[in-house]
């Protein structure tokens, strides 16, 4: 059945020993005397990187993702924040971060490394509240600014300054609360590095438009997964750029994610991380899914081109911008960030259809499925509209019921199910014989 | 004495349709207690709070996933059921996520001619707050005007903030007779006149309200207070809950809701500029847990209410998947219980078990009322 | 292969030649077995003549003597167009899930839902409330249509809609108030469900709940249209899987 050849990618080993490296810094930050904050991965990590270059942070969506990851750690962990009194349909992230917490255990290895600050941006109900609980439980100092602004078509000036005023601010408690100097040419050099990883990584997502596709969804929440730890960083911005150079190696030399690819989907919102096999289920059908709005939008930054198509946004250094004060700094962060594609649909799922419908028509999909994820109230925010859009345009959609982080939600055997009656209405049926990359 | 609020609950909709053949404006849904109101009504409009009906229904599972909160199903129901049609504006302020699908569903499917989503802090305690909620006020009004084809004067913002801060200082005064041994009010009373007040000309509301508010003084009512509770947490004009409760020997004596307290706590301090002034005061009002951090500003301020009342006790109702309240209520739990206060905790449907829920509250009470024997 | 029942249909040229029915129990494959064989035996067939099985259902995957199998959403849409070409949405309510199928004139799915968790198992939940009410399955469903009293009930959690129905006992509700309750509660989950894929006429309901008036009512009234329920409706996934099985052994 391979119509395609495929080989593993090269990078991995890199994304493995920069994932651990990441989490091991943070847990390690105090022993030479460096700081470790901790706040959500939308947060604006450019900025605490002025306090200096021993400054380390983990951000708790990936952290409760790598919880969920380990089935019988993320149960205690959920366990923990329900023994506590947290209702169980809150977000199942915060819960498994909270239940590290509670029982002092690190995902990663010994104990929770105690914070020095919490530090957060507001996007959704929860993200504010969750650092407001780490830091009364911690009893350490927390800020968090609010990005309350509307859509970013909709921006005005009143609106992009009560982001950059309240980042001054930041700054200025980062200052009081650590005693240290603020060091502007690092906050600008983070600045750079952010909009570099970001808008490489939109390349890399451009990328997957190629037939086969050189990479599958699966493999690519290993790689994205960079841009939501430290997307301000010179390693991740660096990484991306090989990642970038491997990808096109692919498609220039037909390498495929799937070799018997015949079907080419979406998915929508966090996947099940503790059932990531699903994907596996529908290469047995061959079927891929090459990507989505979250892998595409969360971490990449796009523009849209005349003729409508999506490109990598063009970085201030591209359009020739020279940073040289922390407020020109500021404001292009917030820009840049309030375009953030999975930033739109908490405003309105309008935007989000016809983001979902514009991947549909440039990377050539065949179907769209929603992960209805009782996880996250934000990302499924708007989904069932999402749902009717899609379907009046005519593209095949479904919908499957799960949870990001709570594996307790997810019925595997009725997922599957409904996998396969998807499949059948899309024409297909399992090949018998499948070659696996 | 409360029938005419009764009748203005319970008849929202007759009463707007006659609303607008009197006075030739437009009726406004607001789908938060966080809209400016004052604005829109300075508009020529009836600014009404959209509420659910508390019927099961099965028009919005194709349109809110069911992980969302009974509440904005309800909401966004009214609509798709065409119970709203004489509704030709809908605006939301910044609100939870929630919340903010019962409008977005609402434009998508209900016809309206205006349509306003409206840019609201949700980190109150910033300073920059202030100013950036003026500025989105600002915005708001220039579009009402566009849409009522004239301009806002002053004079009428004005007196649009007289008559709402009248409203609000003449509930806060009924609510104030109930921290009495004997309060001269139901808590079921208490909740119809908040919530008829989302329905109805706040001129009507004021004379209505300036009409009992003798008579309540001298008011003696015909049942015993039993255990004095105070009522907390998510959206609640759940009449029938509370109904229940207040039969089985008890009354509620305060409430901290977006339907009660929340909504006409603090009024217009008028200081300088105008729009400035009414954006401080949605800025400095008492915060639904989706905008209080990073400081708890609600604990205290519910505590307090809590003495001011002698409460004996608090039920906790959460709309079921409420993640704002559900991010607050284990903490509020313990806050409340440290100092002196026993809880209990209810989660909310669109319809409550009442039989179920009467146990749990008779069981309460009992646990209350032991209290005393030690 | 049902949650509840095994279902066995043998089709040839054109027509259906018997039905069988076993209750699928603790030994699901065993009563496979069982209604297969007596498919066979009434029919008069010996096992080689049989062409091609399809199975359909929870357990089709498991279904003995089986070759192949399709979803049961297929199935469905497939069973209905061989009897009622006219047929757009086709609900199906079993035991556990209920299912929505949008379908072409040819048969083919256009659009599907199946019930999230939270609103599944209609079939156990009232077969639950008629035995905690003490009336027999077959007259709970006659009984709600005595009824002419709507009781709201929470629709949307059948834990929370139990403990609705403990406080109707309480309140000493007549029993065909109660059962009219449960059926409009139910049917209203299901009409919810329907609504996702749009209620395109002709409806038609089939699945093991269609055996109960009291809910084809309260779906009818539900929906505002006029739901039909085919002959052995029970049997329309396995119609759809033989209808299948017999092109493909072509």
């Amino acid at each position: 059945m391979a119509e395609y050849k495929t080989e593993p990618l090269k990078s991995w080993k890199k994304a493995k020993e920069l994932r651990l490296n990441y989490y091991q810094n943070y847990q390690q930050a105090h022993d030479k005397g460096g700081l470790r904050w901790t706040g959500g991965a939308w947060a604006f990590d450019a900025i605490p990187a002025g306090l200096g270059r021993d400054v380390y942070n983990i951000t708790g969506e990936p952290y409760g993702a790598s919880i969920a990851f380990d089935r019988s750690l993320s149960t205690e962990c959920l366990e923990a924040a329900e023994a506590k009194g947290w209702a169980r349909d809150l977000c199942s992230y915060m819960r498994n971060y909270w239940g590290s917490m509670y029982l002092n255990k690190y995902a990663f290895g010994g104990e929770y490394p105690k914070p020095d600050f919490c530090y957060q941006d507001h996007i959704c109900c929860s993200h504010a509240k969750w650092y407001q609980h780490v830091a009364e439980y911690k009893k350490i100092p927390y800020f968090c600014i609010d990005v309350s602004v509307g859509p970013y078509k909709d921006l005005t000036e009143n609106r992009l300054m009560f982001v950059v005023n309240q980042m001054h601010e930041a700054i200025e408690w980062l200052e009081k609360t650590t005693g240290r100097k603020y060091q502007d040419d690092l906050l600008i050099e983070a600045v750079e590095n952010e909009q570099r990883s970001t808008s490489v990584w939109a390349e890399v997502c451009l990328l997957n438009m190629a037939k086969p596709a050189p990479l599958d969804e699966k493999s690519m929440y290993s790689l994205y997964v960079h841009g939501t730890l430290s997307k301000h960083s010179k390693e991740v911005a660096d990484f991306y750029e090989e990642l970038r150079d491997e990808v096109k190696y692919r498609v220039d030399n037909n390498i495929a994610a799937l070799p018997n690819e015949r079907c080419r989907l979406m998915s929508d919102t966090q996947p099940p991380w503790g059932f990531l096999k699903v994907f596996r289920y529908l290469e047995q059908y061959g079927a891929i899914s090459i990507g989505s709005l979250y892998t595409f939008g969360l971490i990449g930054l796009w523009e849209t081109k005349p003729d409508g198509s999506w490109a990598p946004r063009k970085t201030s250094m591209q359009r020739g911008e020279t940073i040289t004060t922390r407020d020109q700094a500021l404001r292009i962060l917030a820009d840049w960030n309030l375009a953030k594609p999975e930033w739109q649909h908490f405003y309105h799922p309008n935007l989000k259809t016809e983001m979902m419908m514009q991947i549909v028509k440039q990377w050539k999909l065949d179907g769209v499925m929603l992960h209805l994820n009782r996880g996250c109230e934000g990302l499924s925010c708007g989904i069932m509209e999402n749902r009717l859009g899609i379907a009046a345009t005519g593209t095949p959609v479904m919908t499957f019921e799960g949870n990001m982080g709570d594996e307790r939600e997810f019925d595997e055997k009725r997922v599957m199910a409904r996998i396969d009656s998807f499949m059948e209405t899309l024409g297909l049926q399992i090949q018998k014989t499948v070659a696996t990359a | 004495m409360f029938t005419q609020f009764f009748n203005w609950y319970e008849k929202r909709h007759d009463y707007a349709r006659e609303w607008l053949a009197k006075t030739g404006g437009e009726v406004v849904g607001c789908f938060c207690s966080y809209a400016p109101e004052e604005l829109i009504y300075a508009a020529g409009c009836l600014p009404v709070r959209m509420l659910g009906s508390h019927e099961p229904q099965d028009v919005t599972e194709p349109h809110i996933f069911g992980m969302f909160c009974p509440f904005c199903r309800d909401v966004l129901a009214q609509g798709l059921k065409g119970r709203y049609k004489y509704m030709k504006g809908i605006m939301i302020s910044h609100s939870c996520l929630h919340l903010r699908q019962s409008y977005t569903s609402w434009e998508n499917h209900v016809p309206v001619d205006f349509s306003y989503y409206l840019p609201f802090p949700a980190k109150v305690q910033t300073v920059h707050a202030r100013p950036y909620l003026k500025g989105e006020f600002a915005q708001f009004k220039e579009a009402l005007e566009k849409w009522r084809g004239k301009l806002i004067p002053d004079d009428s913002l004005r007196e649009a903030v007289e008559l709402y801060n009248e409203n609000r200082r003449l509930m806060r005064e009924i609510y104030a007779l109930r921290h009495a041994p004997d309060p001269p009010l139901t808590g079921l009373e208490a909740m119809v006149m908040v919530a008829s007040s989302f329905f109805v000309d706040k001129k009507d509301h004021n004379v209505e309200l300036k009409r009992i508010l003798p008579e309540l003084k001298n008011r003696k009512l015909d049942r015993n207070t039993g255990a004095r509770l105070m009522i907390v947490g998510s959206e609640d004009d759940d009449t029938a809950f509370i109904k229940m409760v207040e039969s089985v020997g008890a009354t509620i004596v305060a409430d901290d809701h977006c339907t009660g307290s929340r909504y006409f706590w603090n009024s217009t301090e008028v200081n300088g500029d105008l729009l400035q002034s009414i954006a401080n005061r949605y800025i400095d009002r008492p915060a639904c847990p989706s905008k209080d951090w990073e400081e708890r500003t609600r604990f205290p301020h519910i505590l307090k209410m809590a003495k001011d009342a002698k409460v004996d006790g608090a039920i906790i109702i959460q709309q079921k998947f409420c993640d704002p309240h559900e991010c607050d209520i284990p903490m509020l739990r313990k806050y409340l219980e440290e100092n002196g206060i026993p809880c209990l905790f209810l989660e909310f449907d669109v319809t409550v078990p009442l039989g179920p829920f009467r146990i749990r509250v008779e069981a309460f009470l009992e646990m209350v009322g032991e209290e005393d024997l030690f | 292969m049902g949650a509840k029942f095994i279902k066995v249909l043998l089709f040839k040229d054109g027509r259906v030649v018997v039905r069988t029915r076993e209750e699928a129990g603790f030994e699901p494959l065993a009563a496979a077995e069982k209604a297969y064989a007596a498919a066979l035996a009434q029919a008069g067939v010996a096992e080689s003549d049989v062409q091609n099985v399809f199975a359909t259902g929870a357990g089709r995957k498991n279904a003995p003597r089986a070759k192949d199998s399709i979803t049961e959403v297929s199935a469905a849409a497939r069973g209905i167009n061989h009897l009622m070409p006219n047929v757009r949405t086709v609900i199906d309510v079993g035991a556990e899930e209920g299912r929505a199928v949008k379908c072409s004139a040819t048969g083919k799915v256009d659009d599907f839902a199946i019930n999230e968790k939270c609103a599944a198992g209609a079939g156990s939940f009232t077969e639950a409330v008629a035995r905690a009410l003490e009336v027999p399955l077959e007259e709970f469903g006659r009984l709600s249509l005595q009824s002419s009293k709507a009781i709201p009930m929470n629709a949307q959690c059948a834990v929370f809609a139990e403990s609705e129905v403990v406080s109707l006992v309480h309140a000493k509700t007549p029993k065909s108030d109660i059962a009219r309750a449960v059926h409009d509660a139910i049917a209203s989950r299901i009409v919810s469900m329907v609504r996702r894929v749009g209620i395109n006429n002709d409806v038609a309901l089939i699945g093991g709940v269609s055996n109960n008036p009291g809910f084809v009512d309260a779906l009818s009234r539900g929906l505002e249209t006029n739901v039909t329920v085919p002959e052995h409706a029970e049997f329309i996934g396995a119609l759809g899987a033989a209808l299948i099985a017999g092109e493909r052994s072509n």
